[in-house]
């Protein structure tokens, strides 16, 4: 019980400090409007002679596009940063020192940074998405519940990436790389900016053996309406799966990282 | 004035060698960039051929000149990467006190901030700009004769100039609004959008704006279309290139003037 409390004012604190730095804030809404924009217009361009392809309309690519920039800000996550900044410095043995888990204390500090996010980020993006680009409609009422149940797996599939990445910082010094690596092969690879449904069947396949496509492509292809009821629930089903399977390897992850930090102290 | 050309290459000399030599004290580092750099463009590029088998070009643009242009887009971003990424950063240079080093050195500061850093960690994106470059340049039947070669050279040395003008620029907004801020995320964002993709698919009002105010058009977009003899799309047939070296220099010469006087009102660290 008295651990609830301690995230509680993790993430209360967090969200504070979101709140005093909001300069952070403006750069972040300007970046995102940049892709947002010349998405659309590359769309517009592409659609110029087109109505339907690959059964997508224009008007269905524009939301698509709103969309996936708005769930950007779900996937702006400190975990990595926040672990290679305490491993660099030191204070990670003393972090591992208080009586709630290490991991923990970053999950709150990442949901307190999302919820201010929401007010600071994502309410401004879908409304300057909604005026200059098109409105959001999700594709039914159905569609936005499960919309939502998708995007908290999506973040949980993000999150839990992140928190296995991080642990790198453990043995490696500096993984800048490692990690600018990782953000791009999952914005080119899980359908954030071009969908899935134009790659080759090949690649296609290989990147539905793999969690990148239940980050942004699955929660976009239900706003959208773009697959089958049935399709939908089997995918969700499989992302369900991605969830515990990398719940599990975070565990055992973080197992052995908590004894490499101990060597490394003594 | 001889004997001061002279003075300055040779300090540059000695700087670029410290590059060097900080590279091979971190080969792991280095190593890490030359995977990362050239994945993120060559994945990006192989990402928009998807896209443009489905729909046949962008904007009247196939495949073949996409390459074109998005390669000679990262050729220029590479060595604006190695010369002058340093006015990403600007705001840490003002608020640590950075630029007090170089005010006390009988130099020009300007020259000291563009010079005396070299970001060779920039090569690494060399490789995917050449790369996707050449594969532009077989697919259109680009020649590389004694006119084309000196044309791209002058593509590529305006469109340096263009781009490290701009990030001066940015940068010195920090002498007046004093804050850290890594412009970095963004600066990139606004070029790769504006310099990858054929210009004709923004509105006009923009391609306006990128043409004539802030001329990013002419850093590959312009040039491009008139190398490659795209009639619809060029302007100012026979002289893009000279027009794109004349831009890079007029960009340099504003960013130099707001670097100065943004460099008046720098006030050193607190203490």
């Amino acid at each position: 019980m008295n651990s609830i409390a301690a995230y509680f004012y993790v993430y209360k604190i967090r969200i504070q400090k979101s709140l005093a730095y909001h300069y952070d804030v403006y750069g972040n809404i300007l970046m995102q409007c940049i892709i947002m924009f010349a998405a659309a217009f590359f769309w517009r361009a592409l659609y110029a002679g087109e109505t339907v392809v690959q059964g997508v309309e224009a008007e269905q690519m524009y939301i698509y596009t709103v969309i996936s920039t708005a769930m950007s800000v779900f996937f702006m996550n400190d975990v990595e940063q926040r672990v290679m900044r305490s491993v660099e410095k030191g204070t990670i043995a003393v972090e591992m020192l208080k009586p709630i888990n290490l991991y923990g204390i970053f999950f709150f500090e990442d949901l307190g940074k999302l919820t201010a996010l929401l007010f600071q980020n994502l309410i401004p993006i879908l409304l300057i998405g909604s005026i200059f680009i098109a409105v959001p409609k999700p594709a039914s009422a159905m569609a936005f519940l499960l919309f939502i149940v998708s995007l908290i797996m999506a973040y949980l599939i993000h999150w839990l990436l992140a928190a296995c990445f991080s642990m790198w910082a453990f043995v490696t010094i500096n993984m800048t790389p490692l990690l600018q690596v990782k953000k791009h092969l999952i914005r080119l690879l899980s359908g954030s900016i071009i969908p899935l449904w134009f790659f080759p069947d090949w690649l296609a396949s290989v990147l539905n053996c793999l969690p990148f496509v239940y980050i942004y492509q699955l929660p976009l292809d239900i706003y959208i309406g773009k697959a089958s009821m049935e399709n939908l629930i089997l995918r969700l089903g499989i992302q369900a799966v991605w969830v515990v399977v990398l719940l599990v390897l975070f565990v055992v992850l973080q197992k052995i990282a908590v004894k490499k930090v101990m060597v490394q102290g003594g | 004035m001889l004997s001061s050309i002279k003075h300055y290459t040779s300090v540059t000399w000695e700087y670029l060698k410290l590059s060097i030599l900080t590279v091979f004290e971190y080969p792991a580092n280095m190593i890490g960039w030359l995977i990362s750099n050239p994945l993120q463009f060559i994945v990006g590029f192989a990402t928009i051929q998807f896209v443009v088998k489905e729909f046949g070009d962008i904007s009247g643009w196939n495949y073949g000149q996409l390459a074109f242009l998005y390669g000679l887009a990262i050729i220029s971003h590479a060595l604006s990467m190695i010369f002058f990424v340093q006015g990403w950063f600007m705001g840490f240079f003002v608020i640590e006190g950075d630029f007090d080093r170089y005010m006390l050195r009988p130099m020009n500061v300007l020259y000291q901030f563009c010079f005396t850093h070299f970001n060779l960690i920039g090569i690494t994106d060399l490789i995917p700009g050449i790369c996707v470059f050449v594969y532009g340049c077989i697919q259109v039947g680009f020649v590389f004769n004694l006119r084309n070669i000196v044309a791209l050279l002058a593509i590529l040395v305006g469109a340096t100039f263009i781009r490290g003008g701009v990030y001066i620029i940015i940068g010195s907004s920090t002498f007046w609004t004093k804050s850290v801020a890594d412009f970095g995320g963004y600066t990139q964002e606004f070029f790769d959008k504006t310099t990858m993709y054929p210009l004709s698919m923004y509105p006009e009002s923009v391609q306006f704006i990128l043409t004539f105010v802030i001329p990013i058009g002419w850093v590959s977009f312009y040039p491009a279309a008139e190398l490659m003899g795209l009639s619809k799309d060029a302007f100012m047939p026979g002289v893009a290139p000279l027009i794109s070296l004349g831009a890079g220099a007029a960009v340099f010469a504003v960013a130099a003037v707001i670097f100065y006087m943004g460099l008046k009102r720098y006030e050193s660290a607190g203490s």
